[in-house]
């Protein structure tokens, strides 16, 4: 009796599994679409929570997804570019040696608290920004340094009268005006900033965006609702918009297959067809600016070599890698930016795949048995590299056939920044996301000498690179800036401090109904437009 | 003839048989347990011959032929890398056999030891130890194997180690209980009499008096550590990539299920069928060495 028990529940038990594997399909037709009328609170779904909302604290994309829309710049970027538009200034005007702008302001504007916006605010913003230091605001890496520094570009910031502002430079710097736009110098509320000190901002941020603040819980959500007094008529359209913290992937996916939230970021690719099968879903794709890539330690053994470099270069097969983890959604990279900036090098011809190449190199550097090493693995999902720690198991099997033998190591986001900036890592795998389309913002911030300790993870100095980059920093031409660019990319491709590996297109999911959202390459994207069909 | 032929057998039954002749006579006529037992044999040569028999290397990728159904070249189908599931289950045999072996035995000696020392000699060394495990015992045990491996950092060899940890408690007891009910033995009174040391009492007398039930509990351990291990590895505390544990294929898979279900079933398949057989074997092996069973 006992016996005829147990093997019925085992005939159970096996039964469950296969009835357990079909049932899972006819979920995802339910969920989401029962809108009561019509919405007009939009949850943006994604994987991080921002660190702080004075974009001007910050160089974390998490962070200006959400301030992109309380505060605003002075000139903007394009819908889907990074071209100049009239932002808080309507016009604006360069002398003829690239010393002196001038930019005329908006005379409708309001900030949230009722401040009036005029060129006094504006003079009161780079006053607090150039006076800072490294450690308050990253200002320093778009223009060179604080006031009274060496390299420091603007001499100073004057209100011509009450709707003019005029900036004089020390050294012509030709992505000026391209800085100008980026997330991080939005206009801040004077009052707000003097009756709360900096440290209170961060947490309560006052702009003049089409957005206000209202709440933010960490690690949860963030809540702002529509300003009322925006200067652009019939703009927001939505009444509230909150930002939701959901660090899974796949959860956040089922979360908007649910309904619990309207739009996210981070779609796998993977899941792309999963996705267009469900008529409750759109997918929305965000064009490409960015890269990912293994970057090697290259101060540390063997890495120091870069017959060593090149020969690993060899041995990484990327469109292999981009058709089984990116869907296809990505081209191979072969250069640390993308073609879509201004003076990519086209003639370049990458390290191609090939195995035997790559064991020749290795020999002649001095390895014909190949070595042990680490390679640390991405632990997030980010936009360039999706599924980092299975990119790095192919890295892993394709190295070991030339006989390098690495083993995957990973370790949680934050810590994982740290040790890489402090340069622990002998081979590790990043990526980069562009702030204002400009090639200094790849090269210069990635892989100059000055950037060691910051962005560049791979400790790669190298003097004949750092003045071809400061060369095309003040360069106004932009042909010649182009040259220098190009060949500033040489340099980097024979050197391989990193295997670009690819250039992605970050894949963005929505409910069905959701129109108007236009997707920006920065990573940062505006609400203003957005409504519920 | 017929007359002696039972006498024969009638003088075969007066020789005393070995106890675990008996035992094994018992095990034979539970049909289930024999089932359980040649699961087991079948994994353990699995996990032997793995190289022999697993048709692909476990980490020969060909990316062109992912996630593939069944087929005449891949029994199992492939993977998201392209690699045979066939061969990453057989080879994970090994990995999860010897996980489940190594982690029981671990616990055995140390739970064993301690409760043979806390029964024997009860008193402040029995408060003190039978605390112990009750503090062990006092966490759920699959959050206090994640809390070791998160200390001791992710690997095969950590998760090892913590599941050897969290189930020293319930050996420990198990003979502690058992060595207070043989100490009252005679046996152990007249070699205490006689002035037999400690050493020799506990292992010579106790010990060999206490065992059967660790091997009945720790046959059934072997199928839980298993099943730790692989929720281990599901997590990412286990084993590392590219180790074909089976828990960390689960994990590796989850993403496809309804692309290939074949990624998710066959790991899974595997882990529930050593884990039956493990359980057949040792409700099997409690039958037949229970002394009360014995008796019918």
């Amino acid at each position: 009796m006992k016996k005829k028990l147990l093997l019925a529940m085992v005939s159970i038990m096996i039964a469950s599994l296969f009835l357990a594997a079909c049932s899972s399909g006819d979920e995802e037709t339910k969920g989401s679409g029962e809108g009561d009328n019509k919405k007009d609170s939009l949850v943006y779904g994604r994987g991080g929570d921002s660190t702080s909302l004075d974009p001007i604290t910050t160089t974390e994309g998490e962070s200006y997804k959400v301030t992109i829309n309380i505060f605003e710049t002075l000139l903007t970027y394009g819908e889907q570019d990074t071209t100049l538009h009239p932002g808080l200034a309507e016009e604006w005007e360069a002398s003829e040696d690239g010393l002196t702008y001038t930019l005329k302001l908006r005379e409708d504007v309001k900030f949230h608290d009722g401040t009036d916006f005029n060129a006094e605010a504006v003079v009161f913003n780079f006053e607090r920004w150039m006076n800072g230091n490294d450690e308050q605001f990253p200002y320093y890496s778009m223009f060179g340094g604080y006031k009274g520094d060496e390299g420091h570009v603007i001499k100073e910031v004057k209100a011509e009268d009450e709707y003019t502002v005029v900036f004089t430079l020390n050294r012509p710097q030709a992505p000026f005006l391209k800085n100008l736009a980026m997330s991080c110098f939005g206009i801040a509320s004077p009052t707000a900033l003097k009756e709360q000190g900096d440290d209170n901002f961060s947490k309560n941020p006052v702009g003049t965006g089409p957005f206000k603040f209202v709440e933010w819980k960490a690690n949860d959500s963030i809540v702002l609702e529509k300003n009322e007094d925006y200067y652009v008529d019939g703009q927001p359209k939505l009444n509230q918009l909150i930002f939701k913290v959901i660090p899974d992937n796949s959860t956040r996916l089922n979360s908007l297959s649910t309904g619990e939230i309207d739009l996210m970021d981070g779609v796998n690719p993977t899941d792309l067809e999963k996705i267009k099968s469900d008529s409750n879903l759109q997918t929305i794709e965000r064009p490409s600016m960015n890269v990912g890539y293994l970057g090697f330690n290259v101060t540390k053994k063997p890495y120091d070599n870069a017959k060593v470099r090149q020969a690993l270069s060899h041995a990484v097969d990327k469109q292999a890698i981009i058709d089984s983890f990116y869907s296809g959604l990505a081209v191979p990279a072969k250069n640390p930016m993308p073609d879509s900036i201004e003076g990519y090098n086209d003639e370049i011809s990458d390290y191609e795949y090939d195995l035997d190449k790559a064991k020749k190199l290795l020999a002649e550097a001095g390895y014909p048995d190949g070595f042990k090493s680490e390679l640390w693995a991405i632990p997030v999902a980010r936009p360039y590299i999706p599924e980092g720690n299975k990119i790095a198991q192919v890295i892993q099997e394709s190295w070991g056939k030339i006989g390098v033998d690495v083993e995957i190591k990973t370790v949680d986001w934050a810590t994982y920044l740290d040790q890489a900036a402090a340069g622990d890592y002998p081979a590790y795998m990043l990526g980069w996301t562009g702030d204002n389309g400009d090639p200094d913002n790849f090269l210069y911030t990635l892989l100059d000498k000055d950037s060691i300790g910051s962005n560049n993870y791979s400790h790669y100095a190298n003097d004949k690179l750092h003045d071809v980059l400061i060369e095309a920093q003040t360069e106004v031409d932009q042909e010649k800036r182009n040259e220098l660019y190009k060949q500033a990319q040489e340099i980097i491709h024979e050197d391989a401090p990193w295997i670009p590996l690819v250039h992605s297109t970050p894949l963005l999911a929505a409910s069905a109904d959701v129109s108007g959202f236009v997707p920006h390459p920065t990573g940062s994207d505006y609400f203003k437009n957005v409504e519920f069909k | 003839m017929a007359e002696l032929a039972r006498n024969t057998e009638l003088q075969l039954d007066t020789k005393p048989k070995s106890p675990w002749i008996e035992a094994w006579v018992i095990f034979r006529r539970n049909r289930l347990a024999v089932v359980g037992l040649g699961i087991v044999i079948f994994f353990v040569l699995l996990a032997i011959f793995a190289p022999f028999i697993a048709p692909y290397g476990i980490n020969e990728q060909d990316l062109s032929k992912r996630l593939l159904p069944p087929s005449a070249d891949n029994w199992f189908g492939t993977d998201d890398f392209g690699r045979d599931i066939l061969s990453r289950v057989i080879h994970g045999a090994r990995i999860s056999l010897w996980v489940g072996f190594f982690s029981v035995l671990g616990s055995v000696i140390i739970g064993a030891l301690l409760g043979l020392i806390a029964g024997y000699y009860g008193g402040l060394i029995d408060t003190i130890i039978s605390r112990f495990f009750d503090i062990l015992l006092a966490f759920p045990s699959i959050l206090l194997a994640i809390a070791i491996v998160s200390i001791l950092g992710p690997s095969l060899q950590n998760a090892l180690i913590a599941i050897a940890v969290i189930n020293i408690p319930n050996f420990g007891r198990l003979i502690r209980s058992r060595v207070l009910s043989v100490k009252q033995e005679e046996y152990i009174l007249a070699a205490n009499a006689i002035g037999m040391s400690d050493g020799r009492i506990i292992f010579h007398h106790v010990l060999p008096n206490s065992i059967t039930p660790i091997i009945v509990q720790g046959t059934l351990a072997i199928a839980t550590a298993i099943i730790e291990a692989a929720a281990l590895g599901f997590l990412g505390l286990g084993a590392q990539a590219p180790t074909p544990e089976w828990g960390k294929m689960l994990a590796d898979a989850k993403g496809y299920l309804v692309q290939a279900p074949g990624t998710l079933f066959f790991p899974g398949l595997a882990i529930m069928l050593t884990v039956l057989g493990f359980n057949l074997l040792g409700d099997g092996l409690r039958d037949a060495l229970d002394p009360k069973m014995k008796q019918q």
